[in-house]
């Protein structure tokens, strides 16, 4: 897989200083060394979870920073997910099952959602239920007046920085609550928007499997058509559809630094938009590692899921 | 004395083929009419826009500022006091170019490359589909981010990073068609009478693969609009200073704090609007070709 992308010469420096600070701050860096040692003390340096130091602002390291980013993140592609993937194969099932009006609302519901940018989307459910009828907050992770607690062991702080679990852990509902309350329009926004392709998939699988031997013969028993739909096709549409989580995971991180941006969420998204803007490349090289290792685990992840649910395939 | 009757059939040329299932009837043809007529709505003005805009779309001032809309400006005006109907009648011309661009280098690349490695096979086809794999789970936007970034900020590097980022859709879609049409017997039978690779590859192999090109490239035309809006939302898009729906979608939710809806409703609607012409068609497509999805 492809855990190196980027390129050593992103390391060059742009700045307008004074030649002794860029000098100081160069040789800090180690970019006054051949590209192929910088690039080979960066393979040292990640071997070890060392992803350098960042380039802009105090010269810390890029690895901290990332996972003080990563629970937003993790936490917003998550609920999003459940949005997605309820929403997708309720909609994919209701429209496999009611040919004529139903499936086509859906169909079209399935290509118009799909059509939409992800932060227009998210401006208008701003718009609507942030500034028109004020009753969700439009972005950030609390409210300002709200303080997170966490769980101490032993006076040691046990936080996950994921806020929707840490608030349980230490009982804190009105952090809770809040937490939830900031997260419903942005995981509503990414989720209905990747839901497009559950719809589709569950849609187009229900349609096949319904036409099995062994749906037909559900029926000739005399089963309920609840039952014949929900128990006996739907689980078995829904089984090609963990194979393409994986891929939808990458599309949930692109849509996640757009969503990201468009609520001020400081998660990954936000903070790669930001590195960029300040041609911070150590900071943006890492990130992108970073999300690389991801993608690979968690596809590594669905594969082997996906062998443990159909028996069929055997690692 | 009978006379044989000899018919001859007509080979259907290549474009025959692509255009008929456009004009038949048949599954998927509402969804594609509607589809295609969005579209040419959208080229149309955009092509026309300097004869149909009102106004200038970068002349500053010409109302009050984030007026809503009225008589005199049909869709309000932006921060600047800008024209947003002259803005949204000029704003697709980058955006589509981009998305046009884009596609042009994706079938120029990824098509050959599909097709060679698919019917060479061996160890070069593995390599190149392991490559293009690896790009092809990466989440596209992080990918586009990072040529951009490296590469500087133009419009022609902004074409190149989405090609880059959807060549491997076209790779896979070919290539997996070709690996089970050139096995074939018709295509032993057309090597047997003494066709050249050349010519089994584009004479036999080819006219079958490009009903799923055209399913991938509307698509790819879709995903090219919406990718480079996302761009532009982040600031690695097109220059502000142009007339542009992603511009002033971006921009325009500065103002949404304050209740000025008029801006984004209709840079993003447009958006919108592209994407969802081009996602009819190729859906409408995929349903006229595909028996499977109706």
């Amino acid at each position: 897989m492809r855990v190196l992308p980027g390129n050593p010469v992103l390391l060059r420096f742009e700045k307008n200083a004074d030649p002794a600070l860029i000098a100081q701050y160069t040789h800090a860096l180690g970019l006054d060394k051949p590209l192929y040692v910088q690039y080979f003390d960066y393979l040292w340096g990640l071997l070890h979870g060392d992803l350098g130091l960042s380039m802009a602002g105090a010269f810390e390291p890029v690895g901290p920073q990332i996972m003080s980013r990563f629970p937003a993140t993790l936490e917003l592609t998550v609920y999003a997910f459940i949005v997605a993937v309820v929403v997708g194969v309720l909609l994919g099932a209701l429209g496999a099952r009611k040919p004529g009006a139903p499936d086509d609302s859906v169909k079209v519901f399935g290509i118009l959602i799909y059509a939409f940018p992800v932060f227009f989307l998210g401006m208008i459910l701003q718009l609507v239920f942030g500034i028109w009828i004020h009753a969700l907050p439009v972005s950030g992770r609390l409210d300002p007046g709200v303080i997170p607690t966490n769980l101490m062991i032993y006076g040691h702080p046990i936080q996950t920085g994921i806020l929707t679990i840490d608030s349980l852990l230490s009982a804190n509902l009105p952090e809770f609550i809040d937490a939830v309350r900031h997260l419903i329009l942005p995981a509503t926004a990414l989720g209905l928007v990747i839901s497009g392709i559950f719809v589709r998939m569950t849609r187009a699988n229900m349609m096949e499997t319904m036409r099995a031997d062994f749906v037909t013969a559900a029926r000739a028993r005399g089963l309920k058509e609840r039952t014949v739909v929900y128990s006996y096709a739907l689980r078995n549409a829904l089984l090609p559809i963990v194979t393409i989580m994986g891929l939808q995971f990458a599309l949930l991180l692109s849509g996640a630094i757009l969503t990201e941006t468009e609520f001020s969420i400081l998660g990954l998204g936000s903070y790669l938009v930001d590195r960029i803007n300040f041609r911070d490349y150590t900071a943006v090289q890492g990130t992108v590692v970073f999300l690389a290792i991801l993608i690979s685990s968690v596809s590594l992840i669905v594969d082997i899921l996906y062998a443990y649910l159909d028996p069929r395939v055997r690692l | 004395m009978t006379t044989i009757q000899r018919t001859r059939v007509k080979p259907q040329s290549v474009m025959g083929k692509l255009l008929t299932p456009v004009f038949g009837k048949g599954y998927g043809r509402g969804l594609m009419l509607v589809g295609i007529a969005v579209t040419i709505f959208i080229a149309a003005m955009s092509i026309l826009a300097p004869f149909i805009a009102p106004h200038d779309p970068t002349a500053i001032g010409l109302g009050q500022p984030n007026s809503p809309p009225s008589a005199m400006f049909p869709m309000g005006t932006d921060q600047y006091g800008r024209d947003m109907l002259s803005r949204i009648v000029w704003g697709g011309r980058f955006i589509l170019l981009v998305a046009v661009a884009a596609v042009a280098i994706c079938l120029v690349i990824g098509l050959p490359i599909g097709l060679v490695s698919a019917y060479v096979g061996g160890n070069a086809d593995r390599t190149i589909a392991l490559v293009m794999d690896s790009i092809y789970a990466f989440p596209s936007l992080v990918l586009a981010i990072m040529i951009i970034s490296v590469f500087g900020v133009t419009i022609i590097n902004e074409a190149l990073a989405i090609a880059v980022v959807y060549i491997p859709s076209y790779f896979r879609v070919v290539r997996s068609q070709v690996l089970s049409i050139k096995e074939m017997p018709y295509v032993d039978a057309a090597k047997s009478a003494g066709a050249g690779t050349p010519s089994v590859l584009l004479r036999y192999i080819w006219p079958n693969v490009t009903a799923s090109v055209v399913v991938v490239a509307t698509v790819n035309f879709a995903d090219s609009i919406l990718t480079t809006a996302g761009l532009d939302f982040i600031g690695l898009g097109l220059p502000v200073t142009l007339p542009d729906w992603g511009i002033d979608l971006t921009y325009g939710r500065q103002a949404l704090p304050i209740g000025v809806w008029w801006t984004i409703v209709f840079s993003g609607g447009m958006i919108l609007l592209a994407a969802l012409g081009f996602s009819l068609i190729s859906e409408g497509y995929a349903e006229r070709v595909n028996p499977k999805l109706r």
